[in-house]
Parts: structure tokens; C-alpha cells; sequence
């Protein structure tokens, strides 16, 4: 078993942010930069998209479900996507059973925010009949071992299984609903590919992708979900505060670590041939 | 809810050829891997792939019993939380548990608890938590299979590994290891599980339209199946020591054993 706990000795918090005064990490990383990343897609049969994700030690295995449902009256030509969150208690000694805590919500919320308010989702291309049937997407990520940031993780995880999606393509004939025999794929619904990269802050200094033990002492987190080269959310949590010109350094950050990122791990590569 | 596609299956559950949908005779088991250790955090975990079945299993404990008053001043407790991901199934599941799901985690508790020394762990629990991730039939024994592994791998002192399996008829034939169309087009289901120190049996139920003489060579044929998983469970537990063995030694084991 790792060790743990809910609180973190001062030794180790000592010596914790005196690497962080010198631009050091205690698993050796600059402060800029990620864990490893690891990603598998399309791992689940039963679901039409699904990505098994790994940062580090921390691991979300997300996959996609769909039903046909009427539109909201106001977009009637839209399809919908919903996202949720687990945290499993098989994930942590952190984690307790029962129905989703505010950390769950805030995971989900958050990388929800992220897609949504970038050009991702071409919720259109999920419409079957205006007014009467359009797809309802359910991205539910499951947390399945939880060493710190499970924003980012979360992140990757969702576009990777949008990525990845294969949909059963739908029509409306003689008003009932029918199978076309193709498929939606990932390139067909995804534009933009948002990501959101999480800063940790203690004793006043910033860093990305906070481990387990960071997370744990850290004062706060400033979470920025970027386009190419647009914010298309923020999310401030914990008890730190930032000044004007952290978040302007942090938002200009944010873009250029999300560009290279993308880049590096190259996400198109997961779209599946249907 | 309308989906695009429809749940359906076929009638006929053999092939031309005598061989089973997915090209199985009627005693082959589906391709079954397993490993130990995949879960960092837990105290004990595995992960099974069994057919089309994905499923994760930690064991956290001995630990505090919440709520407390579960608690038993004489020996600990068993808990057992069986879930399944709600992209598991064809039709989105509804992501809090169902009575299902509470009742499989009881079943598979019951089976589990005869080989735990609980009277050592007096005010205590055990708590297992089983994900499946992605179901095709006869997941409660992949499950029980899947949930003694992690015991073992959590150091837990235990009399003997569990193996489960489901045996069920289709078309009037006894086949082994149910898939999840043979499960819900067949005849009839019979999961069953085995203790091995007494070799009896710690888990059954069954479902559905047997013959008497039908019932005894389910039985019969079940033992040959979880013989043949059993060894299964052994190697994938011996492995992740071979593999400390190796690195502590540089690679250079001889061991015979394995």
C-alpha cells in the first residue's frame, strides 16, 4: 500500500516546498511539467467510446453512452452532452461509498465547463429530427486509483472517449426510428480539442499538475481549460488567492503548456474506423 | 429510452458446426487473464479480463467500520460492494446501485467469507470493492474469481483462493461458462463457486429449466471449469512475485517451480 493519509508530517511538508523553492519537485519534475501520460481508447466493448487514462499513478477509465431523447425547446435542432464523475472508494482510502460528494461534482462540472464552452461538441451533427429526437451523450468517468490531479486526467480522458466515440447513426422514417447501418465517429462530433490544465499554489508558489502529497498540502488550485487560442474556463478551488498578474502569467501559461500537450499527445490518433 | 440499435438475439445459439456462437465448443471456457497489484492505493486488488468482461477488485482492511455499529466486538466483518460502470451494459445503467447489484454483493460476501480467519480481527472490517467495467455475462463469478485474488494479494490470511463459474443450458445442451447472449437467450444459469480447502461449494443459484440428470452434469462439468481457472488465479499470483524475484535478482532466477 502507498502511504496515504490524510494529513502530511511537517518533515515531509518541509521538505516538500523547500524543493519547490528551488524550482524543484520531489519526483524530479520542473515545476512545468506533467507526469507521464498514458492512454488506451475505445478499451470497452459495451460502450460506444470509452479511454483508459493514466497521469502518473492517478487513473480514470471513462466510457460513452448514448439514448435518443427530445431537445431542449430552446435548441431544438441540438443534441446534448452530459458528463459525470465517480470516485470510486476502490480509488483511494480517501474516497467513501455513497452518492457524488462535492469533489466528484467539481471534477465533473469542471471538465464539463471545459468542453462545453469551446467549439468541441458540434452538438448539431446529434440532432435526428428537429424538435423531436436528438442524441443525449453520458461521458461517465470512473476514477480508478487517485494520486492527485484528477482535473487534467479527467480532461484527456472525456476527449479521448469523444474522440473515440462510434455512434449508431439514426433516421426518422415513416416516424419511427431507424438504424442507417453507419455510425458517428469521433471526427464527425469533435471540433476543438479543449484542454484543462490544473495549477497548484503553496506558500505562494505555482505549479503544474499537482501530485497526491501537493494536492494534499497545497493551499489551492487554479484549473484553465484552453482552446488553441482562446480560456475557455477557470476554476479557482481550495483557500488560496491569486493576484491579477499570477492568473494573467497563469492564463498565457495555460495556452502555450496546452498547445504542447496537444501535441504531444496527439489525440486524433485515437478517433476509431467504423 | 429509444436507442438505435435494438438488444437483440438470435434463436438458434449454435452454428452449423456444432460450435457456439463465438466459436466455442460447449466446455470451453471464454480467454480468462488476470493480474494482481493494479490498484497502487489499495492494500490488496486485481483486475480480470474474462471474454468481453472487465472487471477491477480492491481490498482495503483491516480498517475502522463506518457506521460503527456494524462493528462485532468478537471477530470482523466481510463487506463486499459489487457496481457495475453505467457504460457497462448495452442500456446506460443508472449510476447509483440497484437491488441487483446489493444483492450480488451479499451472495458473493457469503461465498467469500468461509475462507477468512475473522475471529483474528475482532471490531474490524474488510472491505472489497468490485468495478466491472465492462459486463458480458457471468459477472458475479468472474467477480467472486476476481474479489479472492485481491484477498491474496492484500496478504490477507486466507484457507484457500475462491473460483466461480457459470454453467447454464442453451438450445437443450449443458455448456460452461455462459456468455452474455447465451445468458439471456438460454435456458437456464447456474453460477456455482468453490472453496478449495474443503472443496465445497460456497456459492449457487440458479435460474431457469433443467432436468434432474441435467443438474448433475452441470455439476460435474463445472469442476473440470474451475480446475482449470484455478490455475489461472495461481499463476497470475505467483507472477507478480516471479517478477520481484527477477528484479531484486537481475534477472537470473532459477526457479523450477513456475
Amino acid at each position: 500500500m502507498m502511504n496515504i493519509k490524510r494529513v502530511i508530517s511537517t518533515i515531509e511538508k518541509n521538505y516538500l516546498i523547500n524543493n519547490l523553492k528551488r524550482e524543484k519537485r520531489i519526483d524530479g519534475r520542473g515545476l512545468w511539467d506533467y507526469r507521464e501520460w498514458k492512454i488506451k481508447s475505445d478499451v470497452i466493448t459495451s460502450a460506444e467510446g470509452s479511454a483508459d487514462v493514466s497521469l502518473g499513478e492517478t487513473r480514470i477509465i471513462t466510457g460513452l453512452k448514448y439514448e435518443v431523447g427530445e431537445p431542449f425547446p430552446d435548441v431544438p435542432d441540438e443534441g446534448v452532452c452530459t458528463i459525470m464523475a465517480e470516485l470510486l472508494p476502490l480509488a483511494s482510502p480517501l474516497f467513501e461509498r455513497g452518492p457524488p460528494d462535492e469533489q466528484s461534482i467539481e471534477l465533473a462540472r469542471v471538465v464539463d465547463r471545459g468542453i462545453r464552452h469551446a467549439d468541441c461538441i458540434q452538438t448539431k451533427k446529434l440532432c435526428i429530427k428537429e424538435n423531436e429526437a436528438v442524441y443525449i451523450l453520458f461521458v461517465d468517468m470512473y476514477v480508478i486509483n487517485y494520486s492527485g490531479n484528477l482535473i487534467d486526467a479527467g480532461g484527456i480522458s472525456s476527449l479521448v472517449t469523444l474522440i473515440s466515440s462510434h455512434i449508431p447513426e439514426g433516421k426518422f422514417e415513416d416516424g419511427e426510428l431507424q438504424w442507417t447501418g453507419r455510425y458517428l465517429t469521433g471526427d464527425m462530433i469533435v471540433k476543438e480539442l479543449p484542454i484543462v490544465l490544473t495549477f497548484g499554489k503553496i506558500d505562494g508558489m505555482i505549479f503544474l499538475d499537482p501530485s497526491l502529497p501537493e494536492e494534499l498540502i497545497c493551499d489551492g488550485r487554479l484549473s484553465i481549460a484552453v482552446t488553441e487560442n482562446k480560456v475557455t474556463s477557470i476554476q479557482k478551488s481550495g483557500s488560496a488567492t491569486f493576484s491579477v498578474d499570477e492568473i494573467k502569467m497563469l492564463s498565457r501559461k495555460a495556452i502555450d503548456l496546452g498547445a504542447k500537450l496537444r501535441k504531444d499527445l496527439d489525440l486524433w490518433q485515437y478517433k476509431t474506423e467504423y | 429510452m429509444p436507442l438505435v440499435i435494438k438488444d437483440e438475439y438470435p434463436e438458434k445459439l449454435f452454428r452449423e458446426d456444432g460450435k457456439r456462437l463465438d466459436g466455442r465448443d460447449k466446455y470451453e471456457l471464454r480467454p480468462i487473464k488476470m493480474e494482481v497489484g493494479v490498484i497502487p492505493n489499495a492494500d490488496g486488488s486485481a483486475y480480470l479480463e474474462w471474454g468481453n468482461n472487465k472487471i477491477f477488485a480492491a481490498v482495503y482492511g483491516p480498517r475502522e467500520v463506518h457506521p460503527h455499529h456494524l462493528a462485532k466486538p468478537d471477530r470482523g466483518i466481510l463487506r463486499v460492494f459489487y457496481r457495475m460502470a453505467t457504460f457497462s451494459v448495452f442500456d446506460r445503467k443508472r449510476p447509483a446501485p440497484g437491488r441487483r447489484e446489493k444483492e450480488i454483493s451479499m451472495i458473493i460476501a457469503d461465498c467469500l467469507e468461509p475462507v477468512l480467519f475473522l475471529e483474528l480481527y475482532p471490531g474490524t472490517a474488510f472491505e472489497v470493492f468490485i468495478e466491472v467495467m465492462d459486463a458480458d455475462g457471468g459477472t458475479r463469478c468472474a467477480s467472486t474469481t476476481v474479489a479472492s485474488l485481491a484477498l491474496a494479494d492484500a496478504g490477507i490470511p486466507m484457507k484457500s483462493l475462491v473460483t466461480a463459474v457459470a454453467m447454464g443450458k442453451i438450445n437443450g445442451e449443458i455448456v460452461t461458462d455462459l456468455s452474455g447472449i447465451e445468458d439471456k437467450a438460454g435456458e437456464a444459469d447456474l453460477p456455482i463457486a468453490i472453496t478449495w480447502f474443503n472443496e465445497k461449494i460456497s456459492l449457487l443459484q440458479f435460474d431457469g429449466d433443467m432436468e434432474i440428470e441435467e443438474l448433475d452434469e452441470c455439476l460435474d462439468r463445472a469442476r473440470v471449469a474451475l480446475k482449470e481457472i484455478y490455475e489461472i488465479q495461481l499463476q497470475a499470483l505467483k507472477k507478480k512475485y516471479i517478477e520481484i524475484q527477477e528484479e531484486v535478482s537481475g534477472g537470473n532466477v532459477k526457479n523450477d517451480e513456475h
